[in-house]
């Protein structure tokens, strides 16, 4: 599994093609988000990718051809911050399990409860098993962001 | 606008086909007595000429075509440009912009379509975008590792009034056009890899240069032979290296791969250095990939495109830049090993001797390679040959005998049938100095048949060498070879009269049956100025070798059966 992080031009074709690189060299998108950049006209784009049967460098070379793709930086194994964003509704009233690991009450009402939560993918992973204890209604996960580590 | 940006990039002649959603280029394309269109008979023909055209002169080929189904025409065309790196630049209408996403007469999502078979793509929806991207166009489509590059353009941006847009020409303006934020460019050596490449060849004891493409889209063909001669290092060559390295030079290992030559594939599979150049090493090279050049102790590889490191085969010296350069700054540091080599190329004339490429001369029936030595020591060093794909494509190929560099033409990568004659025709409009022969079979010949109009409207002096033996011959070869011998659709027997279709076309044909004839057959086609077709009625079970079945390794290749 790699983890890029890839700032491109935010243009009409731009996600199309940095879909289409990685479908056509096998690889397998596991997690993606999608932002403005710091500057104008430009996105920033988180991907977690399996390589498949190729070189795990591949995948950086493969999508550093795309014109449309100004930088590839591959962060895998380097020390970086990760968060993930869950929004979860759950129908049980008792929330201690959630709320000790940092969950907020967004909405609170007569069917349940709308929490949100964010942090390293393990930890998000862990609060959506959590959330099965709480009877959950729905649950959306945001793709990582993912930012170098610098002091 | 397009058509005055055209002029300025130097373009002399366009392949194309008019149609609804380009009218508006059209209209003008008189006022630019430059600009040479070519109309074509289907747009795929226009991608192959223009492929064609950019191969034999290396100036990127420009098609015109229209919306929807004209666009979508390219696509073949444009992969097998893509595939072996071919510069090309091609326009396509695209309906009025607030028409697109509407499902409008003609319209087709272009970009999406061609987005993996062309090197970048744009959309252009607004009339100021036009002059940066046609000039960005062409600078991708010709630097670092060439390939065709799309531009579809809304017809409302193409009716624009053009006031205001006028490009700024200045030096500055221009290079701030090539300044391409997300555009790679790789081509400096890195000079302390390529004396480690030197010093590794010059060390080895088997060394074994193998030359792609790559080698002559930089011209790198006097270099390579220089390294290779102060290397004393014997140079194959892939499919589309052919042409690349003198064929009778006393190094020459002629083609590899798996319909490679036995004395090459020997060499390849005992080498103890393997330098790759300008070459992607897929699996028409290697055979089995785990046993391709198991005896290798360093594989160099040098491409200008980085991509190409390690995706088919790790190297453990990695050259990311132009050929030319790249063996250039080796040359300096590139000895031979004394005595030690002498051993190894003795070694290899030995395999020569032994495994050398062999024809059925008597057995009652035309063979191909009687037909294809006749044409080359017509060509003699200096026409240009574009084959098609399948035997033909490998016969030509394996009897290629240039003892100098020259230009052989075919797909490689993609292996497009019907590729040679509209290519063919392409390579005669950019060299109208040189010969062409186009050699075909008649399964592809009949894709694209329909250019002979082209051939013919434009007396093209393109000589084409039908190897017809009524069937789709490579198909069946697999068929029979390592298919239980189930031969299944691949009968040819309903085609036209191929004398009496090029007729029909306006130009002048002969069949040919028997040895005899061959000679006489081209000695008419040479002195007619103008196209002209020989249908060579060949053994219909005549095969390629050597082969190596598929799945196997290269140590495992056939030969022709000796009964």
């Amino acid at each position: 599994m790699r983890v890029l992080s890839l700032l491109v031009e935010d243009g009409p074709n731009t996600l199309t093609k940095v879909a289409g690189a990685i479908r056509r060299r096998g690889f397998h998108v596991r997690g993606i988000s999608v932002g403005p950049a710091r500057e104008a006209g430009q996105s920033r784009i988180t991907l977690e990718i399996d390589h498949g049967h190729a070189e795990a460098d591949q995948v950086r070379k493969q999508l550093e051809r795309v014109v449309e793709v100004l930088e590839v930086e591959d962060l895998t194994e380097n020390a970086v911050h990760t968060r993930e964003l869950v929004v979860a509704k759950v129908a049980g009233s008792e929330l201690n399990g959630l709320l000790e690991r940092g969950a907020k009450v967004l909405l609170q009402g007569a069917d349940g409860t709308t929490v949100e939560f964010s942090g390293e993918s393990k930890e998000v992973g862990e609060f959506v098993d959590e959330l099965a204890r709480h009877g959950v209604v729905d649950v959306v996960r945001s793709g990582p962001v993912v930012m170098r580590r610098t002091a | 606008m397009v058509l005055e940006a055209l002029e300025r990039e130097g373009v002399d002649y366009i392949f194309g086909y008019p149609g609804g959603a380009n009218l508006p280029i059209y209209q003008h394309l008189a006022e630019f007595p430059k600009l040479k269109h070519i109309l074509v008979r289907h747009e795929q023909g226009a991608a192959h000429m223009a492929d064609g055209y950019a191969r034999a002169c290396g100036r990127p080929g420009v098609v015109f075509a229209t919306s929807g189904p004209g666009a979508l025409n390219l696509v073949t065309g444009l992969c097998t440009a893509y595939m072996d790196s071919v510069p090309m630049v091609a326009i396509t209408g695209q309906v009025v912009s607030t028409q697109v996403g509407r499902d409008a007469f003609q319209e087709s999502d272009v970009i999406g379509a061609t987005s993996s078979v062309t090197k970048h793509s744009y959309l252009v929806t607004k009339i100021d975008q036009l002059p940066r991207v046609i000039h960005e166009a062409f600078h991708i489509a010709t630097t670092g590792r060439p390939g065709p590059v799309l531009i579809d353009i809304c017809k409302d941006v193409q009716q624009a009034e053009a006031d205001g847009v006028t490009p700024d020409r200045s030096p500055a303006a221009r290079k701030a056009d090539f300044d391409i934020p997300g555009y790679r460019l790789n081509g400096h050596v890195n000079l302390s890899e390529a004396r480690r490449a030197a010093e590794a060849l010059s060390r080895a004891e088997r060394p074994v240069i193998l030359a792609g493409h790559g080698v002559l889209l930089s011209h790198a063909e006097a270099q390579l032979q220089d390294l290779a001669e102060a290397a004393a290092a014997p140079v194959g060559t892939t499919l589309l290296g052919i042409g690349s390295f003198p064929v009778k030079h006393p190094l020459s290992l002629h083609m590899t791969g798996f319909m490679g030559t036995g004395w090459n594939l020997k060499a390849v599979q005992n080498a103890d250095v393997l330098m790759m150049v300008g070459m992607r090493v897929d699996d028409r090279v290697t055979a089995r990939l785990a046993d391709f050049a198991p005896k290798v102790k360093t594989f160099i590889h040098i491409d200008i495109d980085g991509s190409e490191m390690g995706k088919n085969v790790r190297p453990q010296i990695e050259l990311v830049a132009d050929a030319k350069q790249a063996l250039a700054a080796m040359q300096p540091h590139v000895g031979s090993l004394d005595g030690g080599r002498s051993e190894w190329l003795t070694q290899i004339d030995r395999w020569r001797e032994e495994h050398p490429l062999r024809y059925k001369h008597s057995n009652g029936h035309l063979q191909p390679q009687d037909v294809l030595i006749d044409m080359y020591r017509r060509a003699d060093n200096e026409a240009i040959v574009v084959a098609d794909v399948g035997q033909n494509q490998i016969w030509a190929a394996l009897w290629w005998n240039y003892d100098r560099p020259g230009l052989f033409i075919n797909s490689g990568g993609a292996g497009t049938m019907g590729f040679a004659l509209p290519a063919a025709l392409g390579a005669k409009f950019a060299r109208p100095d040189l010969p062409v022969w186009c050699v075909a079979g008649e399964g592809g010949f009949v894709m694209t048949a329909q250019e002979l109009s082209v051939a013919v409207e434009h007396q093209l002096d393109v000589k084409i060498v039908l190897l017809n033996n009524f069937s789709l011959g490579m198909v069946r070869q697999f068929q029979d070879d390592f298919y239980g011998g189930i031969r299944s659709q691949v009968d040819l027997t309903h085609m036209p009269d191929f004398v009496k279709l090029s007729e029909a076309y306006g130009m002048p044909a002969m069949r040919v049956e028997k040895f005899a004839d061959i000679a006489p057959a081209f000695d008419a086609a040479e002195r007619t100025r103008g196209p002209f077709l020989i249908d060579f009625r060949i053994d219909p079970e005549a095969n390629v070798y050597p082969i190596v079945p598929l799945g196997k390794s290269l140590n495992e290749f056939w030969e022709m059966p000796e009964k």
